[in-house]
C-alpha cells in the first residue's frame, strides 16, 4: 500500500528511455571537472513528471548527457533497486520511495552523503520533516526531496446530496470535523450515509489504515528501532473500529488499485475516498478510464480525519558507486530545485516538498485536475493539508508488515469473512512468522 | 620394400600435417566446448553459488551475515507457507496438466482426421501460445476479476452466485490453470498430432476392415502408437507446470502478497521471489530453490522409472507377440500334410 503503485493509472510514462542503467558513465576519467563528458544515469518511477526536464538540463550544461530509465510502477522499482544493491548496476541518480525508506537507510552508507556536495547550504528549501527523513542516524543526508504526499478527503459531492448530506467543500469540512477531524466522526457520518442510501462509504479499508498508522507518533516501531505492533492498543481498538464499520456496511470491499477498472468510481459504490497528493491523479484516471468525467461528482476537501497526515513521496539519492558524484548530486538538487517541482506538479501533479514551490502560482492555480475536481483549489488545500505532518520513524520492514502482515488481514476483514479481532490476531501471528 | 616407404611419419610431418592431426584430435573439443563454458557460466556456477547462499544468513542488500549450515533448510521444511506454496504448486499443475493433455489428445485426434483447411486449423491451436504470458494473465486477471469480470457476470445471468475467483483457495487454483491451459493445450496437440500423422494407415485400414469403430481404432490404435510422445508431453509438462510464475504473480496483481492476499495461489517459484525481494531472505529464498531443485529431479526419476517400465512392456509385448507368431508358423511348417490336405480337399 504504501508502496504507491501510484502510476496504476498514471498508465504508461511513455517518455522514458530504457537505458540499461548498466551502461554506465564512460570509464576511466577521475576527477571531473568542467568539460569532459560525463554521462549520467538516472532511475525514476512512475509519473515523476521529471522526463520533460532533462533536455533543459544537458542543454544548459553541454558536456553532460543523461540517461533516463522509468520504471512503471513504485513496487516494480524497489524490487529493481533491491536486485541491483544486491548485485550492482546502480545508476547515478535513484529515485527512492518514501515506503521503502526503511530499507534504505539499513544501508545508508551505500548512498552518497550529499552533505559533501552542498546539500546543508540549500537544505532549508525543504518542509522539515522531509530532510528528517532523508537523514540517516548518524546525520548523513542521502536524498533529495521530490514530492510530499498530503492527505485530503475525496469525496462525492453528488452522492453525498442524495444522501441529504451538505456537498460544497467547505461544508463537507466542517461535516467531519474541520480542523479537529477525527476518525470517530469520520465513521459516525459513514453510518448516517449508509443508512440514508445502503452503500457503502469508502472503498476499502486498507487506504484508511494506512493513513492512521502514519497518522501516530510511532507506527510499526519505535523510535528505538524495536517493534511497536503487538500489544499496541491504539493500532489494535482502530483495527477494531475498522471492522465494527465493516459489519456496518462502510466498506466497498473493493480491490486496491483496480476498482474494477475505474468502474466503482463512477457507479456510486463508494463516496468517500482517501486522497494524497497524488492519488488525485490516480482518481481522474480511473474515473476516465471508466467513461466518467468532471460530472461525475468528485470533489476535494481540505479535511483529513486524525489530523495531518501524510503518504508517500520520493527523494533522489545518489549512490555511492556512482563514478560521478558531484555532477549527480548537482543534478539531483537541481531536479528538486523550485522551478523543477512546479513543472512536476504540473505534469503529474506530484505536490512539491520545496516550500517556495508549495505557494507559487504554477501550484495553486487551475489545472485540467482542478477542473476535474469541481474546481477545487487543489495546490492550495494540498499545502493546508501538509502543515503540521511529522516524519516518523520507519524500520527495516515497514513495508513488508503493512503489505504482508496487514494486507491479508484487511483483505479477510474487508471480504467479512473474519472479525476484528480474528484477522488482528491473524495479523499478529503472521508477523511473528514473518519477522520473528 | 622398406626404402619405397617415405621415412617415419614421426620426424617428418610437416606443419600442415601436424596441423591437420590436431584438428582431428582437439577441434572437437572445441566444438563442444562453447556449450559447456556457457552452461558453467549461467548453469553451473549460479547453482553452486546458489548452494553456497543457502547455507549462509544472507540478506540481499547488506549481504551474508554467518554461516548457518542447514539451518535455512531446517527452517524452510518447518515453514507452513513453504508447504503451502507445494500444495499450490501442486493442485495447479495437477488442475493444469491433466485436463489439457486429454484436451490436447482429443483436439489433436480431430485435426488429424481429413480436415478443410488443415493448416489453419492448425495454426490456430497454437495461437494462444504465441501470446505472452503477462498479457494472457492481465487478460484473465480482468475476466475472472469478482466484481466486474466476464465469467461472474456470465454466472449471474443464469442465477448462479459469483464465485470469488481471487479469494477461495480451489477457484483460484482452477482460475490460473484455466491461464495455463489456454497456452499450452495447442502447443501440445501439435506435438501429439505429428505423432498421430507417424502412425501407419494402413494398421487403420485393416482394422476398419476387421469391423473395428472409430472409437475403438482411437483407443487401440492411436493411443498405444503415441504412448512414448504421449511421455514426453507429460515430462515437459511436469517441469513446466512445477515452475508456474508469470500466471499466479499477474492473476491478483493488485494484493500486497504475490500470489494472493492469503498466499492462496502462491506457488513454489513466487514463494521464491517474494522470500528473495520483498523479505529479503536471499539465504533462505535459495534453500527453498535447493529444495524445489530436489523435488523435480525426484518427480524427473519417478518419470524415468515410469517411461522405462512402459517401454520394457512394449518390448515384453512385442516379444511374446513375436513369440506367438513363431509358435504358430513352427506349427505350420510342422503340419503341412494336413492343411494341404485341407486345402486340396476343398474344391
Amino acid at each position: 500500500m504504501k508502496l504507491s503503485r501510484r502510476t496504476a493509472t498514471a498508465a504508461l510514462s511513455g517518455t522514458a528511455v530504457l537505458a540499461l542503467a548498466l551502461t554506465g558513465c564512460s570509464g576511466g576519467d577521475n576527477g571531473s571537472s568542467g568539460d569532459e563528458e560525463i554521462t549520467l544515469t538516472v532511475t525514476t518511477f512512475g509519473t515523476m513528471g521529471l522526463d520533460g526536464l532533462y533536455e533543459q538540463y544537458e542543454a544548459d550544461h553541454p558536456n553532460i548527457t543523461i540517461e533516463a530509465t522509468n520504471i512503471d510502477t513504485g513496487g516494480n522499482a524497489l524490487t529493481d533497486w533491491k536486485t541491483k544493491q544486491a548485485s550492482g548496476g546502480l545508476p547515478d541518480v535513484q529515485a527512492v520511495e518514501e515506503g521503502w525508506l526503511g530499507s534504505v537507510m539499513e544501508v545508508s552508507d551505500t548512498f552518497t552523503d550529499l552533505r559533501d556536495y552542498g546539500a546543508d547550504d540549500i537544505k532549508d528549501r525543504w518542509v522539515d520533516w522531509k530532510v528528517e527523513q532523508a537523514t540517516d542516524p548518524d546525520g548523513r543526508i542521502i536524498g533529495y526531496g521530490t514530492d510530499i504526499g498530503p492527505e485530503g478527503l475525496c469525496y462525492n459531492g453528488k452522492l453525498f446530496e442524495a444522501a441529504g448530506l451538505p456537498s460544497d467543500r467547505d461544508s463537507v469540512a466542517e461535516l467531519f470535523g474541520g480542523d479537529s477531524a477525527t476518525w470517530d466522526k469520520f465513521f459516525e457520518v459513514g453510518k448516517e450515509y449508509q443508512a440514508a442510501t445502503g452503500k457503502a462509504f469508502y472503498d476499502q479499508s486498507g487506504f484508511l489504515w494506512n493513513a492512521f498508522v502514519n497518522q501516530q507518533d510511532e507506527g510499526y516501531y519505535k523510535k528505538d528501532g524495536s517493534l511497536n505492533v503487538e500489544g499496541n492498543d491504539t493500532l489494535k481498538s482502530f483495527w477494531l473500529q475498522l471492522a465494527d464499520a465493516q459489519q456496518a456496511g462502510l466498506s466497498a470491499n473493493q480491490a486496491q488499485w483496480d476498482w474494477g477498472k475505474g468502474q466503482a468510481f463512477i457507479d456510486g459504490t463508494f463516496a468517500t475516498f482517501v486522497c494524497p497528493g497524488w492519488m488525485l491523479g490516480v482518481v481522474k484516471g480511473n474515473t476516465e478510464a471508466a467513461g466518467g468525467d468532471a460530472s461525475s461528482g468528485w470533489d476535494f476537501a481540505d479535511v483529513f480525519p486524525g489530523g495531518a497526515a501524510n503518504w508517500g513521496g520520493s527523494f533522489l539519492t545518489v549512490p555511492t558507486t556512482s563514478e560521478h558524484p558531484k555532477e549527480a548530486a548537482e543534478l539531483a538538487a537541481w531536479l528538486t530545485d523550485t522551478q523543477q517541482q512546479v513543472a512536476s506538479f504540473q505534469a503529474a501533479g506530484t505536490f512539491p516538498s520545496v516550500i517556495a514551490a508549495q505557494t507559487d502560482p504554477g501550484v495553486t492555480g487551475e489545472s485540467d485536475l482542478t477542473a476535474f475536481f469541481n474546481d477545487a483549489p487543489i495546490g492550495e488545500i494540498l499545502g493546508s493539508r501538509a502543515e503540521g505532518v511529522v516524519a516518523q520513524f520507519k524500520g527495516p520492514d515497514d513495508a513488508l508488515i503493512q503489505e504482508q502482515v496487514f494486507g491479508p488481514s484487511r483483505t479477510a476483514l474487508d471480504a467479512g469473512e473474519a472479525d476484528g479481532e480474528t484477522t488482528w490476531n491473524q495479523a499478529i501471528e503472521t508477523l511473528k512468522q514473518l519477522i520473528g | 620394400m622398406t626404402d619405397a616407404r617415405p621415412a617415419s611419419p614421426r620426424t617428418t610431418l610437416t606443419l600442415r600435417q601436424r596441423l591437420s592431426r590436431a584438428d582431428v584430435k582437439y577441434s572437437p573439443y572445441i566444438y563442444v566446448a562453447p556449450f559447456f563454458i556457457l552452461f558453467g557460466l549461467v548453469g553451473l556456477f549460479p547453482l553452486l553459488y546458489t548452494f553456497v547462499v543457502s547455507l549462509n544468513d544472507w540478506d540481499l542488500l547488506s549481504g551474508p551475515r554467518e554461516w548457518v549450515g542447514f539451518e535455512n533448510y531446517a527452517t524452510e521444511l518447518a515453514d507452513p507457507w513453504f508447504w503451502n506454496s507445494l500444495f499450490n504448486t501442486f493442485s495447479i499443475f495437477l488442475l493444469s496438466a491433466i485436463p489439457q493433455l486429454i484436451a490436447a489428445t482429443f483436439i489433436a485426434a480431430v485435426l488429424d482426421q481429413n480436415l478443410r483447411a488443415k493448416t489453419f486449423w492448425r495454426l490456430s491451436v497454437l495461437l494462444p501460445y504465441v501470446v505472452t504470458p503477462a498479457a494472457v494473465a492481465l487478460i484473465f486477471s480482468s475476466i475472472f476479476s469478482e466484481d466486474y469480470g466476464l465469467v461472474n457476470n456470465l454466472l449471474a445471468s443464469i442465477g448462479i452466485d459469483p464465485i470469488l475467483w481471487k479469494h477461495d483457495t480451489l477457484a483460484g487454483h482452477v482460475a490460473i490453470a484455466t491461464m495455463v491451459n489456454w497456452r499450452w493445450t495447442g502447443y501440445n496437440t501439435l506435438i501429439l498430432l505429428a505423432a498421430m500423422q507417424a502412425v501407419p494407415t494402413d494398421l487403420y485400414e485393416s482394422a476398419a476392415l476387421d469391423g473395428a469403430g472409430r472409437v475403438r481404432r482411437f483407443m487401440s490404435i492411436t493411443l498405444p502408437s503415441i504412448r512414448p510422445t504421449f511421455i514426453f508431453v507429460v515430462i515437459t509438462a511436469t517441469i513446466g507446470g512445477l515452475q508456474i510464475f508469470t500466471e499466479p504473480k499477474l492473476f491478483d496483481a493488485t494484493t500486497a502478497t504475490p500470489g494472493g492476499a492469503y498466499h492462496q495461489f502462491e506457488t513454489t517459484t513466487l514463494y521464491i521471489w517474494n522470500m528473495a525481494f520483498n523479505q529479503d531472505r536471499f539465504g533462505r529464498a535459495a534453500a527453498i530453490a535447493f529444495i524445489l531443485l530436489v523435488i523435480i529431479v525426484l518427480i524427473g526419476l519417478v518419470n524415468y522409472a515410469l517411461s522405462r517400465g512402459i517401454a520394457s512392456n512394449e518390448t515384453k509385448a512385442a516379444k511374446r507377440r513375436t513369440a506367438r507368431r513363431l509358435e504358430r508358423h513352427r506349427a505350420e511348417t510342422a503340419a503341412p500334410t494336413a492343411a494341404e490336405n485341407h486345402l486340396e480337399r476343398l474344391p
